[in-house]
């Protein structure tokens, strides 16, 4: 599995799934566990380019695919990803713990071309649950960022 | 989760031989197998991995004169953006787009989502004893539970799991079929015969066969599925299952509606096609009284519970609602 | 400038963005489940599937047969493994006194019956799944009024609680010309923070090191060593970041002690992250509740009587209570009124604080029937809040510390556009939408904690903040450094803050509201002690620009202590002149009405917490929220396309963090109204949807416009730097101002909550 441009060889169980290989074997806990059933979007990460739940893929099935995750997405000496930039001027987060699931899914919202209005964005990205509903803060950051990023 | 053998299946013919069929469970997108293993709802001695299958024909979106042809393994994403399901059948974009999440939609293939389970909690929690799908003969809890989200139609005394699909309602309205490969060779089905009513056997949720895979959706030309629209009903406004949902097309030709198809989701243990309620608009202009005289037939087999009752309501609102707005569609 | 960074008015603290804003959007942040720890062994919990009874075996032979399973504990291994839990509101730490694995006794559903631990997680999960439970069951009572509960009054089992009463309610009642009679239930909510209950436990030499996420770091201390009879100095809890939390990690929950003994017997770390779904049983949640209110007015809408019955449910265990009276009451000059308090003991879990936890279910209630009252007055329901405007307390006649209501009603309604509403309800629409407004009041209680804080100031003009408080999302860290950087004349980027840890000063536990004012004050307290030492420095020394002058006409500004003529020297120069490289100053803060003893309390890891009605005063901060709703014409799906709300809470320390409290808070008001519930299975007392796609809490799409409106408040008594907390103000009456509104929309009144389709097709 290549993790943020890495290449792993792991041998694993079976059963499991990328989530718990990034945070248990990989010690990369930026990607989240809320649920583990693919219902609240915090284990979101990119594989292949493409946003995925990371808690319902098996390790063994991302077999050869691209993995990245929030601690892949800065650039070099530590300068922000314009969605990470942009998640702190809109203080787009309180507790935090979404924040990585949601940037990932933000990524791949303006990436997949979702990010045109703003009912699309909430749309794309309402798989994401927030419970400290920073909603309409996700929203402008967003915004903001998806210009920076067809910029860049 | 149990353990399980893991084998990546590079060609359908890899895939289709297994040594104990009943005991394989294919992994496309993983969205409900692997949620479900969690669950330990299911418990495969061994899951055949056929995402490398996207790589051929299975992964592919055909349209031509005869139709729509539909890889299994296409994702749910790549359908719903498809320039012909867009522009062609509006109900199937719009069947997809509405329905679970962006990372779902891109994970989930076509097939898996034909196949998704119920979110009935009394199947997907093994904590509670009574459920005749998970364990044939335990009972049925939902019947006198907290039933909000359970089916009016369809049901049985043995079941009352509400099917939670939207693509395969818009499928069923199209007529679309399936077609399935085995160790045995290949054969069509209608999706409309894919999933089983529960009657007394809830266990059995399809007519596949053991070791049965599905390799493409095939829908066929209906120029008249462009005045097409699915609409679904649910409390929050994204990422929900539907409370009611209702696939419809017209085939409006000089203000009479020559041809209709209604099929209802959300209300019912399989994704249900209303005849009777195509009947009833047939051959009439549009207008509010057909429309509720459609809804009023459609649901007039509603098997209302405590819970539920409300659905038979709802589902004929959808229903007006969706016709409502097919009829109004600039095509 | 963004919306998410209002320009501060009338002395608001800066929209200073989050200090630990760049750890949390790289996932640098460490939540409790993130430490790394060597060789950690995962555990599993296993749970109870019937809610009363006993436990009649154990079948663990498929799961010891599992390779790599490690432990499992069961009564058999562990009854006296735990000793009995102190209930936090008995002046103890747990969430509930019930004893974990004790005995065979089944109190609730989902109660922990074992735990297995296993080298990996996989495993541990596989084996949990193959432990055969059997249970002697009967027949449990568990939903609100049902059968087989037992209802007390609160009065009678709890010493600190008054049913708040003035004057003769039933008289008033009975002759005044306007009344209404309504009854009103609020449903079982859980807090689902998206961060799962999580506990690793590591022990070395003796010592014991918790990574928990935690509200009360002193309280898991104590309670964790009391539970495991050790002493609190060997235990350690980390917790700098909190994955949200809303009430549900305040107290000690059972696990905690189990994953201690386990580590212990293994010698080995073990890591516990509780599954989803055992979250709703393992750790506390709101409780369901009923209202019986009557309201009599004048024609004029002077309130004239009050009277309001409650039933909340609680555990068979703990006497769980609320008791949000004590709020209603504060809300309107009434002069006649009169409260009672009811608990239900029922085959559950032990409820517990969920986000203002008295006044969401209290305040919904009485806001509806003000609502209501309203139209019965024929009055807009704006001016019958403002002829009973009031500013002293209605049952006691103590003046509010500062009250600005009416000021927060005028200001929402403005920016609402609330004139130009649409009389009778049904008349509003858009295409097949209807339309419906309606508004109410928010309260929360001014609450406050002793606390105590160390604050470190080094030659290079960087100053550090220690205290055992904690950052839930609330911004604790940025807003303490802005309160250091305010008291030592620095910028708040010079400011470092450790927060979340048991072995700093004690702070309070962060619920309540209680952090922005206790832990602002102490530091700020800690910092006037550095001033001093300073400026004495300075002004005693024999040499020096500040040499001979009055020491308290010193200014701290811009690094550098000055005097009214701007002559001054750099913090390192009285650094010097004190003869040390540093200065460190530990202060302890009681606030009014708090007694010495509550200190020592706090040390102790216990609560105690003063504010809301108090002898001499009373402190609240108010708010007032305007909501519109639209409602398919057909199929009844409601949406909340805009909400405006309103807030005065004393001084505001950082209108950015504050803004982001009030909005989300507003968002879990109409989650509250709209959204959540879980569901009860009535056989059988249990939960059915205990996940997040069948508990339901807003997602992104359905939130529209939310407009936050800080209103500027000066506040000379509530604390020396006139700080209330906002935490929870906003989620109070959302949920009244939404059953208006949908009344509005449909002419339905909905009378319980979550309002829902098929109330109102």
């Amino acid at each position: 599995m290549k993790v943020n441009g890495q290449l792993h060889r792991l041998s694993l169980d079976v059963r499991t799934t990328v989530l718990d290989t990034l945070r248990e074997r990989l010690g990369l806990t930026g990607t989240k566990k809320g649920c583990d059933h693919g219902q609240c979007g915090a284990c979101t990460v990119l594989a292949d380019g493409q946003r995925v739940l990371s808690c319902l893929t098996l390790a063994a099935a991302a077999e050869g695919k691209e993995i990245t995750t929030i601690e892949g997405i800065a650039g070099p000496v530590g300068a922000l990803h314009p969605m990470q930039q942009a998640f702190i001027d809109h203080d787009a987060f309180q507790c935090g713990y979404c924040t990585p699931g949601q940037i990932m899914s933000a990524i791949g919202c303006v990436r997949e071309g979702q990010a045109g209005s703003e009912p699309a964005i909430k749309e794309s990205m309402s798989g994401n649950l927030c419970r400290c509903a920073a909603y309409p803060k996700i929203v402008a950051a967003i915004r903001q960022a998806s210009g920076e990023m067809r910029g860049s | 989760m149990r353990s399980f053998s893991y084998m990546r299946a590079d060609s359908e013919a890899a895939a289709l031989q297994q040594a104990e069929p009943s005991d394989v469970q294919f992994l496309a997108g993983g969205t409900t197998l692997v949620d479900l293993m969690k669950l330990d709802v299911l418990r495969p001695a061994q899951v055949v991995d056929i995402t490398p299958l996207r790589r051929g024909p299975a992964g592919e979106i055909r349209a031509d004169g005869d139709g729509l042809r539909l890889g299994a393994l296409v994702s749910m994403a790549e359908a719903a953006a498809h320039p012909a399901v867009q522009s062609g059948y509006p109900v199937l974009a719009d069947s997809l787009r509405l329905a679970a999440s962006a990372q779902l939609r891109n994970m989930a293939s076509l097939g898996g989502n034909l196949l998704q389970r119920t979110r009935c909690p009394y199947y997907r929690d093994t904590s509670w004893h009574a459920c005749n799908k998970r364990e044939p003969g335990s009972g049925c809890a939902a019947l006198e539970a907290p039933n909000r989200m359970h089916a009016v139609l369809g049901t049985s005394p043995a079941c009352i799991a509400t099917y939670p699909g939207d693509l395969a309602v818009a499928l069923v309205a199209l007529d679309a079929m399936i077609d399935l490969a085995s160790e045995g060779g290949r054969r069509s089905l209608r999706v409309a015969d894919l999933h089983r009513p529960p009657g007394e056997t809830p266990e059995r949720e399809t007519n596949l066969a053991p070791g049965e895979m599905i390799l493409a959706i095939e829908i066929p030309a209906m120029p008249w599925a462009r005045r097409s629209l699915f609409l679904k009903i649910r409390d929050r406004a994204s990422y929900e299952f539907a409370l009611a949902s209702a696939a419809v097309a017209l085939d409006l030709q000089d203000g009479v509606i020559r041809q209709a198809r209604v099929a209802l989701g959300g209300l019912a243990t399989v994704p249900w096609r209303a005849h009777e309620a195509e009947q009833a608009l047939e051959g009439k202009r549009p207008s509010d009284d057909v429309f509720e005289a459609a809804a009023e037939v459609a649901l007039v087999d509603a098997q209302p519970l405590r819970g539920n009752g409300y659905k038979v309501l709802l589902g004929k609102r959808t229903i007006i609602r969706a016709l409502r707005q097919a009829a109004s569609m600039e095509i | 400038m963004s919306k998410a960074a209002p320009p501060p008015q009338d002395g608001m603290g800066e929209p200073v963005p989050r200090i630990d804003a760049r750890a949390k959007v790289t996932g640098a942040a460490l939540y409790a489940a993130d430490f790394p720890v060597a060789n950690a062994a995962h555990a599993v919990l296993v749970i109870s599937n019937v809610a009363k009874g006993s436990i009649r075996g154990i079948d663990l032979f498929a799961a010891k047969a599992t390779p790599g399973v490690l432990l499992v504990l069961t009564r058999e291994n562990a009854a006296d493994a735990v000793k009995r839990p102190s209930y936090f509101a008995e002046g103890g730490h747990a969430s509930t006194k019930e004893r974990p694995l004790s005995s065979d006794r089944i109190w609730h559903d989902g109660q922990i019956v074992a735990m297995v631990v296993a080298d990996s997680y996989e495993i541990a999960c596989d084996a949990a799944s193959r432990i055969g439970v059997t249970y002697d069951e009967t027949r449990p009572a568990g939903k609100l009024g049902g059968p087989g509960t037992e209802t007390v009054a609160a009065s009678a089992v709890n010493k600190k609680h008054k049913d708040p009463m003035v004057g003769d309610a039933e008289r008033a009642y009975e002759s005044a010309p306007f009344k209404i009679e309504v009854e009103l239930e609020t449903p079982t909510q859980h807090h689902n923070p998206i961060e799962l209950f999580a506990t690793t436990c590591l022990w070395s030499d003796g010592k014991l090191t918790i990574y928990e996420p935690s509200q009360f770091v002193y309280g898991l201390k104590h309670g964790v060593a009391e539970q495991l009879g050790i002493d609190p100095t060997d235990i350690r809890v980390v917790s700098p970041f909190v994955g949200g939390a809303f009430g549900s990690k305040g107290s000690v929950t059972p696990r905690t002690a189990l994953v201690a003994i386990a580590a212990r017997q293994l010698g080995r770390p073990v890591k516990l992250v509780v599954a989803r779904d055992q979250g709703f049983t393992v750790a506390t949640y709101r409780a369901e509740t009923r209202h019986r209110i009557r309201l009599a007015a004048a024609r004029n809408g002077k309130l004239l009587a009050y009277q309001h019955e409650a039933w909340e449910l609680t555990s068979r265990i703990d006497d769980y209570l609320v008791g949000g009276t004590e709020a209603t009451t504060r809300l309107y000059a009434v002069p006649n009124a009169a409260t009672k308090v009811n608990i239900v003991r029922a085959d559950r879990n032990t409820p517990g604080f969920m986000r203002s936890p008295p006044e969401v279910p209290y305040v919904y209630a009485y806001e509806a029937a003000i609502n209501e009252l309203a139209e019965v007055l024929g009055m807009d329901p704006v001016e019958l809040r403002r002829v009973n405007d009031t500013h002293k307390d209605p049952i006691t006649g103590a003046p509010f510390t500062s009250r600005s209501l009416m000021r927060c009603y005028d200001e929402a309604a403005r920016a609402f556009g609330w004139s130009h509403r649409r009389e009778p309800p049904g008349t509003a629409s858009d295409g097949d939408w209807l339309i419906g407004w309606g508004c109410a009041s928010a309260l929360y209680p001014t609450q406050m904690s002793v606390a105590a804080a160390r604050v470190r100031l080094v030659r290079s003009g960087a100053a550090h903040v220690e205290i055992a408080a904690h950052d839930l999302g609330t911004g604790a860290y940025t807003v303490l450094a802005q309160a250091a950087a305010e008291g030592l004349g620095l910028r708040p980027e010079a400011i470092s803050v450790t927060l979340g840890e048991s072995s700093l000063p004690p702070g309070p536990v962060a619920g309540g509201s209680i952090t922005t004012a206790s832990c602002c004050n102490v530091v700020a307290k800690a910092c006037g002690q550095i001033r001093e030492k300073l400026s004495r420095a300075v002004a005693q020394a024999k040499d020096g620009p500040l040499a001979g002058t009055n020491r308290r006409m010193l200014q701290f500004a811009n690094g550098r202590i000055v005097d009214s003529r701007g002559n001054g020297e750099g913090l390192d120069q009285a650094l010097d002149r004190l003869g040390t490289g540093a200065i460190e100053e530990y202060a302890e803060w009681i606030p009014h009405g708090a007694k010495p003893e509550g200190l020592q309390k706090l040390y102790r890891g216990s609560l105690d917490i003063v504010g809301g009605p108090m002898e001499d005063r009373v402190a609240f901060a108010f708010g007032a929220e305007f909501v519109e709703l639209r409602i398919n014409r057909y199929t009844r799906e409601i949406r909340v396309p805009r909400i405006v709300g309103a807030f005065a809470s004393g001084r505001i320390m950082n209108t950015r963090t504050a803004h982001s409290q009030y909005m989300g808070a507003m968002i879990w008001g109409i989650a509250s109204a709209l959204h959540e519930e879980t569901e009860l299975d009535e056989r059988t007392a249990r939960y059915v949807n205990k996940n997040l796609a069948d508990y339901q809490v807003p997602v992104n799409a359905d939130i529209g416009e939310v407009e936050v409106i800080m209103v500027p408040e000066v506040d000379r008594l509530v604390n020396p730097l006139g700080i209330k907390g906002i935490g929870e103000l906003a989620n109070v009456g959302t949920a009244a101002a939404i059953a208006e509104a949908a009344y509005r929309a449909t002419g339905k009144r909905v009378r319980k909550l979550p309002i829902r389709i098929e109330d109102l097709l």
